[in-house]
């Protein structure tokens, strides 16, 4: 279905200038990476179109010479900036098609079904009247039956029961996707600054991503955070939750792996789930999770991503990972340095594979 | 849109606004009146006073904002008069006005309509909005075969060349472009030429004429030498520049490689915006001229009862001719008094040599001539051979400038311009009046740059083919954020490296690299002058 952008500007060709502006928009942030742009879950995208009169060689202080032309002719000058909503549902269409990612494969389309109405069929009897219809019908009656005959005087207008249309519900089912998103986070205590804004930047698109591909409705995110224990957190405090001391991801894993099979049924729902942090495992800790990921998880999972935000040098979650998972379908890899990778991660995490990473 | 004809009232305005016109005398081309609502009016401006236009999104974006602006009462849709002139000429009538006004915009489009047919500059031609219709035509077609994508790039890159025509500056094309397919007067030969000639026939001696080698001859050498580099050029690409040429846009059309339906755009471009330049430069005397004879128009209607509501007429015309300072001159105000000045003159014989002449003062002041047996006849005379810079020169003295309130200036405003109470010669409680004397020359200085930048082309062939704008300095910067852009655009149009010299900066702009880069001041005569000794004005840095 194309979505058009919801501007009063009734004008096609205009609205294709300003759809070329979008792309613009749409490359800058994926050019950038600047994710902020998106901003929150499923509102309208507020757009701001400058200059929208041609190029001209003109002086730099316009306006000061007062007006010269006039006599009606003469192209407008009248600049400023243009506002436009743009759906959230257009704005990510854009943002998938720029980015290449592939549809996400649903699951669970089984005996669940999203019933709906749908009104496209016209009958004699039933509860919603059409009344343009009905009027229609009614007035060539009239005019039929010489009720209505202007010419002679004659200006009644009847409305018979024949003459009535009504619309007629239709019953449409669609298959219900249900999906779950697990996000997991390292809070120990160097999560912060730079960190803390490239993380808050995946979450928020794969949110959105994931949003889009499911519908909102049908998408539920759910936060978890670790240092030494794991325990779920609100998508606040997913980002202000501070503690020092060691950090043991395993058990963040563990317990993601525990509700997502006692409280979802495996059969109907999409899993995913995501990692971030800065990868800095001790001891068997990286062993325990790829134990994990491969018994627990990675059966039912649609998708499992592992970040490492601006790893160091003693990092080595994705180390362990990659010689398990070198070229996986659903393990996914990345590691991200600054915000201009943010684009490329994300393309790791959702594209399709590719023989090199 | 309904034609005038639908409304007996309106018709029978107009057939009694044209009789008094005719009985007065007027040289009228055909006229067409159409009735319009606000919308359609609106629309009509947008298309540039034609019916029709191609498919371009600033109509679009206009309307939407011109909509807008109308429907929320932050803009009347109530216009004064909207014509088309030329033979036919259209004008148009806007549906919500009373049969007066209806009646006083006749009146005034007979004045525009008779300038236009007279005027120096010859505005007038035959079926301009017939041509256009025509020519959007080319246009759609043209679109159809270049395809929406290339169509809208191409038409966004002429509108940002639109504003660049020049068919009455004094480097326009036929002044500055040598072409061979041009039909040109033959020049009468001179008289150097014709003795040139006669040498041919004389005996010859190689001696001799090394020795008898005057100055003269080694003129006619260079002479020689220029004519072969001109036929050379003409030759190999059509054309030769001998002069900067102002008429951007008519030079494009001219000469750049264009498909068959990048032309039609181009020539639908230079069609619609050709006439602003005739606006512009006859703008006081046009609407002076219209507004002196609608006003006698309207007085015959009066008389007759054809119209009522002379007090509602006498207020309207006093809305529209209100004095306003120079820098905002109202050409309906200054032109209207300007005529009735001229008219007095004439009619007091202050025009004539003998009043010039006389140096007793007195005799002067109380100035008994013999007054113009036709002042009106010597009144169109004056639209025949003026345009605004010479009216202007001629007419506006110092006292005129006084009287007619070009000096005076709101309190307000004359603090925020920065006038002091040294440059003040009289005030009251609103307005304060300068000195008038320097007026005259800053209203005669709008003509030379009508408050745009001067442009002109002056090399074709700039580093292999590359075209070179020259931006002729008055001390003013070209806004930089557009300089790439509009280069952009033209490059698409010419399809060749593009370059632009503003101050002491080149923009070259080619294949979608941009450079910058410092050169030498230059000024505009020393362009003038390279490129009149048949040499490039800017070879190497």
């Amino acid at each position: 279905m194309e979505i058009k952008i919801s501007s009063d500007e009734s004008e096609g060709a205009f609205n294709e200038f300003i759809e070329d502006k979008l792309e613009d928009l749409v490359e800058q942030i994926i050019n950038d990476g600047a994710l902020e742009n998106i901003g929150n879950q499923g509102s309208d995208i507020i757009v701001e179109v400058e200059g929208i009169t041609p190029p001209q060689f003109v002086y730099d202080n316009e306006g000061e010479g007062g007006e010269g032309g006039g006599g009606g002719a003469g192209p407008g000058s009248g600049g400023g900036k243009m506002k436009f909503n743009l759906p959230f549902q257009k704005f990510m269409d854009l943002v998938a098609s720029r980015l290449r990612l592939p549809n996400l494969t649903k699951e669970g389309q089984g005996s669940i079904k999203e019933l709906s109405y749908e009104f496209k069929t016209y009958a004699p009897v039933g509860v919603l009247l059409d009344k343009k219809r009905t009027f229609k019908r009614a007035l060539k009656t009239s005019v039929a039956t010489k009720t209505y005959d202007p010419e002679n005087g004659n200006y009644n207008f009847m409305i018979t029961r024949h003459d009535k249309r009504y619309k007629q519900p239709e019953i449409v089912e669609k298959p219900k996707y249900k999906a779950v998103v697990f996000y997991m986070g390292d809070i120990s205590y160097s999560t912060y600054g730079e960190r803390l804004e490239l993380e808050k930047n995946m979450v928020n698109f794969i949110q959105n991503w994931l949003d889009y591909n499911y519908g909102p409705a049908n998408v539920e995110h759910r936060f978890f955070v670790h240092d030494s224990s794991a325990y779920e957190v609100t998508k606040d405090d997913f980002y202000n939750i501070n503690n020092e001391g060691g950090t043991q991801a395993a058990p963040a894993f563990e317990l993601v792996s525990k509700i997502a099979v006692s409280e979802y049924d495996p059969g109907s729902t999409n899993f995913y789930s995501f990692y971030f942090g800065d990868g800095e495992l001790f001891d068997k800790d990286p062993k325990e999770i790829m134990d994990i990921i491969e018994n627990d998880m990675r059966p039912y999972f649609n998708r499992i991503g592992l970040v490492e935000v601006i790893p160091s040098n003693i990092s080595n979650l994705i180390k362990n990972a990659r010689s398990k998972y070198p070229n996986d379908t659903i393990v996914r890899l990345a590691d991200i340095k600054n915000k201009t990778q943010t684009v490329e991660v994300i393309k790791k995490l959702f594209g399709g594979v590719y023989a090199k990473h | 849109m309904q034609n005038i004809s639908a409304d007996p009232l309106m018709q029978k305005i107009w057939d009694r606004t044209l009789h008094h016109a005719l009985a007065m005398g007027r040289t009228l081309p055909e006229m067409r009146f159409f009735i319009l609502d606000s919308m359609e009016f609106a629309s009509l401006l947008e298309k540039k006073v034609y019916p029709t236009s191609p498919v371009n999104i600033w109509e679009g974006k206009n309307m939407v904002t011109k909509k807008h602006r109308i429907e929320s009462g932050q803009e009347s849709s109530i216009y004064y008069e909207v014509v088309q002139t030329g033979n036919p000429s259209y004008a148009y009538l806007n549906h919500t006005n009373s049969p007066m006004m209806q009646a006083s915009v006749m009146a005034h489009v007979v004045g525009h309509c008779e300038f236009s047919e007279l005027n120096v500059l010859q505005d007038s031609d035959y079926d301009r909005t017939e041509v256009i219709m025509h020519l959007v035509r080319k246009v759609n077609l043209g679109r159809y075969q270049m395809g929406d994508v290339n169509y809208m790039n191409f038409w966004n890159a002429c509108e940002s060349v639109s504003p660049l025509i020049a068919p009455n500056s004094q480097y326009n094309i036929d002044n500055t472009v040598d072409f061979d397919s041009r039909i040109t007067k033959p020049k009468e030969k001179d008289e150097k030429a014709v003795k040139k000639d006669a040498a041919l026939y004389s005996p010859y001696s190689a001696t001799m004429t090394a020795l008898l080698k005057t100055a003269e001859d080694k003129y006619s050498f260079e002479e020689e030498i220029r004519k072969k580099i001109r036929s050379e050029t003409i030759n190999r690409k059509g054309y030769k520049l001998k002069a900067p040429c102002q008429d951007i846009l008519g030079f494009l059309r001219l000469f750049a490689p264009m498909s068959a339906g990048e032309k039609a755009i181009m020539d639908y471009q230079y069609e619609s915006h050709k006439h602003q330049d005739f606006v512009i430069r006859t703008q006081i005397m046009n609407e002076g001229w219209a507004m002196y004879w609608e006003k006698k128009i309207m007085m015959e209607l009066f008389k007759e009862k054809v119209v009522d509501g002379i007090i509602d007429y006498a207020k309207v015309f006093s809305g529209v001719c209100y004095p306003r300072p120079y820098f905002a001159r109202n050409p309906y105000h200054l032109g209207y008094h300007m005529w009735l000045h001229i008219e007095e003159l004439l009619r007091e014989g202050k025009l004539t040599l003998a009043y010039q002449e006389e140096k007793d003062v007195e005799k002067k002041e109380n100035w008994k001539g013999v007054g113009s047996a036709d002042p009106i006849a010597d009144m169109t005379h004056i639209v025949k051979s003026c345009s605004d810079y010479e009216f202007l020169r001629r007419y506006l003295t110092p006292e005129l400038v006084h009287k007619f309130h070009l000096n005076r200036i709101p309190k307000q405003q004359a603090s925020q311009l920065g006038i002091t109470q040294e440059d003040i010669i009289a005030q009251d409680r609103h307005y304060v009046w300068i000195d008038p004397n320097p007026i005259k020359g800053q209203m005669l200085n709008f003509f030379t740059h009508l408050y745009r930048p001067r442009l002109y082309i002056i090399d074709s062939d700039f580093q292999d083919g590359g075209l070179l704008i020259y931006h002729r300095n008055d001390n003013r910067k070209l806004k930089k954020e557009w300089i790439k852009p509009t280069l952009k655009n033209i490059n698409l149009i010419w399809k060749a490296p593009v370059s632009i010299i503003t101050d002491d900066t080149l923009y070259q702009y080619s294949a979608s690299n941009f450079k910058e880069s410092k050169i030498r001041d230059s000024n505009f005569n020393e362009v003038l002058d390279s490129i009149k000794a048949g040499e490039k004005p800017f070879k190497n840095f």
